[in-house]
């Protein structure tokens, strides 16, 4: 009889440690935020919004908002099709590149950031695109690719590879096919692979910092750049900015591809 | 309707399939049975269209349909996974081919109601396919290779999945259907019941090669070879010498035994050795020492195995006479039949004509 309470005692103390560790920052600081004071502090110095409403006036954070969607946006139009069709071509056809592909998806795993966004502004500063902020969203697009590919090639690998026999069976030309079963079935994992994309090119921090100068800042090199001077309780405001990003987008996930499906493919 | 004629098809080294010929006829239902990796499934994916014969030629309503791909072929084809497009509902697969091949807009919604209700899935349209059942899923996948009432139809063990009970209650439903349809079929299974059970004529297959062509019945009574006679029912052998062999009958030696038997073999065939078969429901069981009606050998035996199934009883028994073989026994009619005990000596017999003999290649 003490042996399964032993487990559960086990089992929750890391379900604690995880939910102390993990989510009472995130608590602390949406709370911190709500500040009436001056300054970040935990218990608040009363509650207000006046963060919030200066995070809306002040024209260099929507400013730099609005860039990192901009470029989240650039990365995701980009990596859709991109990703989805070097999956789906690795998944389902023997390609002759196979071997230096395997090596580029384990890229961001092995590679430090710092070292591509040094490439990155080499390169970029070469054919004279530093200073733009596309570059930055087609920058966050090639390194964090390998993500949208694992994400797509996780939904090919789990259909029958029959499926588009069928298709042709039923009648359906190979484009018709393609078109009308092969990408609809691998769906969820493109919605799942898009998502992340959009998620980590909004969050992208070291790359923006070494691809941006001061009239582009992202919002992650703003935030930076305020923190080294005074740390103010605007700065929890933008990290709540961040919290319901996140939110937002795990929801959306949720409506399109349901949690357990992405849960389980992974 | 359909033809094969000398088709073979090799994987590099491999032959999954060699010199298959045959001929299917308007409403026939044909099964080709034989083990896993005997070439059925490549067979039926050459027919599909979804890979080339390596020789031979192939024929659809008398043309060779080795230049027109799979999606021009009027062939429906339930796979062995079913392959259902998991991203549509029920009645989206079954519209899938008929949007596919142009049938008019608003007959589709009537077709798909037609064969969803052909399939017994009344009110079950809009479910995908992740919320039905196996059985119904197999259903889906029916309906999907009929809604567009191909030429062809073609079953890759779509059954092999499902458990006993199921699977027998499909069995006869694919033949209520395929009857009502009239569409010729060709179906593929391990299961040697299954083709006797839904077949107009059975392809015996094993190591890519066309073992027998013959309807179910023949089959089971007239095996071709040694191979046939062991895949269809349960067979015993037992090796022998040819003493004689002329006009369908044989005269062989088993161990201690003279006996005669059916057999294919003519005169090269004397002094090779062969194997004498003989079916477990075909052997009989007496009592020591006497006589067994209908019986004409009688050889003495050990029971060494009795298992009651209900509706029969398998025994294994020794018979030291015969070269030392260990048979295999049904008794299928256990009500009226004495039970036997292990180690009880008993009499075995056989008729004559029950009896192949199948000599060994020299
Ligand atoms: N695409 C392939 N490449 C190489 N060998 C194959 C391929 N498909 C089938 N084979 C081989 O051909 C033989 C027959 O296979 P198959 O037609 O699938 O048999 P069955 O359907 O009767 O089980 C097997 O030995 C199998 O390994
Ligand atoms: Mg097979």
């Amino acid at each position: 009889m003490s042996r399964p309470s032993a487990r559960a005692l086990f089992v929750w103390t890391i379900v604690w440690f995880n939910l102390v560790f993990l989510a009472l920052p995130t608590v602390v600081v949406i709370i911190a935020s709500f500040t009436a004071g001056n300054i970040v502090a935990f218990p608040p110095d009363g509650l207000s919004l006046r963060w919030y409403a200066s995070l809306f006036e002040t024209d260099s954070y929507t400013d730099a908002f609005l860039r990192s969607l901009y470029v989240a946006v650039i990365c995701t139009v980009i990596s859709l099709p991109v990703g989805t069709l070097a999956a789906i071509a690795m998944a389902r056809y023997r390609l002759r590149l196979a071997g230096p592909i395997q090596v580029y998806l384990l890229l961001p795993f092995t590679i430090p950031l710092i070292v591509s966004g040094l490439g990155m502004m080499l390169v970029f500063g070469e054919i004279r695109i530093l200073g733009q902020l596309w570059p930055v969203g087609f920058a966050a697009c090639a390194i964090n690719l390998p993500f949208m590919i694992w994400a797509v090639a996780a939904s090919v690998n789990n259909l029958d590879t029959d499926l588009e026999n069928a298709a042709a069976n039923c009648g359906a030309p190979p484009l018709v096919t393609f078109v009308t079963v092969t990408l609809p079935a691998v769906m969820p994992g493109v919605i799942t692979g898009g998502l992340l994309m959009f998620i980590l090119a909004f969050n992208e921090f070291i790359v923006s910092l070494m691809l941006v100068d001061a009239r582009i800042v992202t919002l992650p090199v703003l935030v930076y750049n305020s923190i080294r001077s005074v740390i103010t309780p605007d700065l929890a405001a933008i990290a709540v900015v961040y919290i319901v990003v996140a939110l937002v987008t795990i929801w959306v996930l949720d409506r399109l591809v349901g949690l357990e499906v992405f849960l389980k493919s992974k | 309707m359909v033809r094969l004629d000398g088709v073979t098809k090799r994987f590099g080294t491999v032959t999954a399939a060699e010199d298959v010929s045959f001929a299917l006829h308007q409403g026939e239902f044909l099964t080709i049975l034989g083990p896993s990796g005997s070439g059925k499934t490549t067979v039926l994916r050459m027919i599909a269209g979804f890979m080339q014969p390596t020789a031979g030629t192939i024929l659809l309503g008398g043309r060779p349909v080795s230049e027109l791909p799979p999606h021009r072929r009027s062939i429906g084809m339930v796979f062995q996974r079913l392959a259902l497009f998991p991203h549509m509902t029920a009645a989206g697969n079954i519209a899938y081919p008929l949007k596919m091949r142009g049938f008019p807009r608003a007959e589709i919604p009537k077709r798909v109601e037609r064969f969803l209700a052909l399939v017994q899935l009344h009110g079950l349209g809009d479910r995908r396919i992740n919320e039905l059942s196996g059985g119904q899923q197999q259903r889906v996948a029916i309906a999907r290779a009929l809604s567009f009432e191909p030429d062809l139809l073609l079953l890759d063990e779509p059954l092999a999945s499902l458990d006993r009970k199921l699977r027998e209650d499909m069995q006869l439903e694919f033949r209520r259907i395929q009857q009502e349809l009239g569409v010729a079929t060709i179906n593929v299974t391990h299961d040697q019941r299954e083709a006797l059970v839904m077949s107009d004529r059975v392809i015996v297959m094993d190591g890519g090669r066309v073992q027998q062509a013959a309807a179910p019945q023949d089959a089971y009574r007239q095996p071709a070879n040694r191979f046939v006679a062991g895949f269809i029912g349960v067979t015993n052998f037992l090796a022998c010498t040819v003493l004689e062999a002329h006009d369908g009958e044989a005269e062989v030696e088993i161990g201690d035994h003279r006996c005669a038997g059916r057999s294919a073999a003519g005169g090269e065939a004397v002094g090779r050795t062969a194997d004498a078969a003989l079916r477990a429901e075909q052997v009989l069981i007496g009592e020591a020492g006497q006589a067994i009606a209908h019986a004409d050998m009688l050889v003495p035996a050990t029971v060494t195995e009795v298992i009651f199934e209900g509706d029969r009883v398998v025994y294994a028994v020794d018979a030291p006479t015969l070269g030392g073989a260990s048979l295999r026994i049904f008794d299928h009619d256990p009500l009226h039949h004495k039970t036997r005990r292990i180690g009880e000596t008993v009499t075995i017999g056989w008729k004559r004509r029950d009896l192949m003999v199948f000599p060994r290649d020299a």
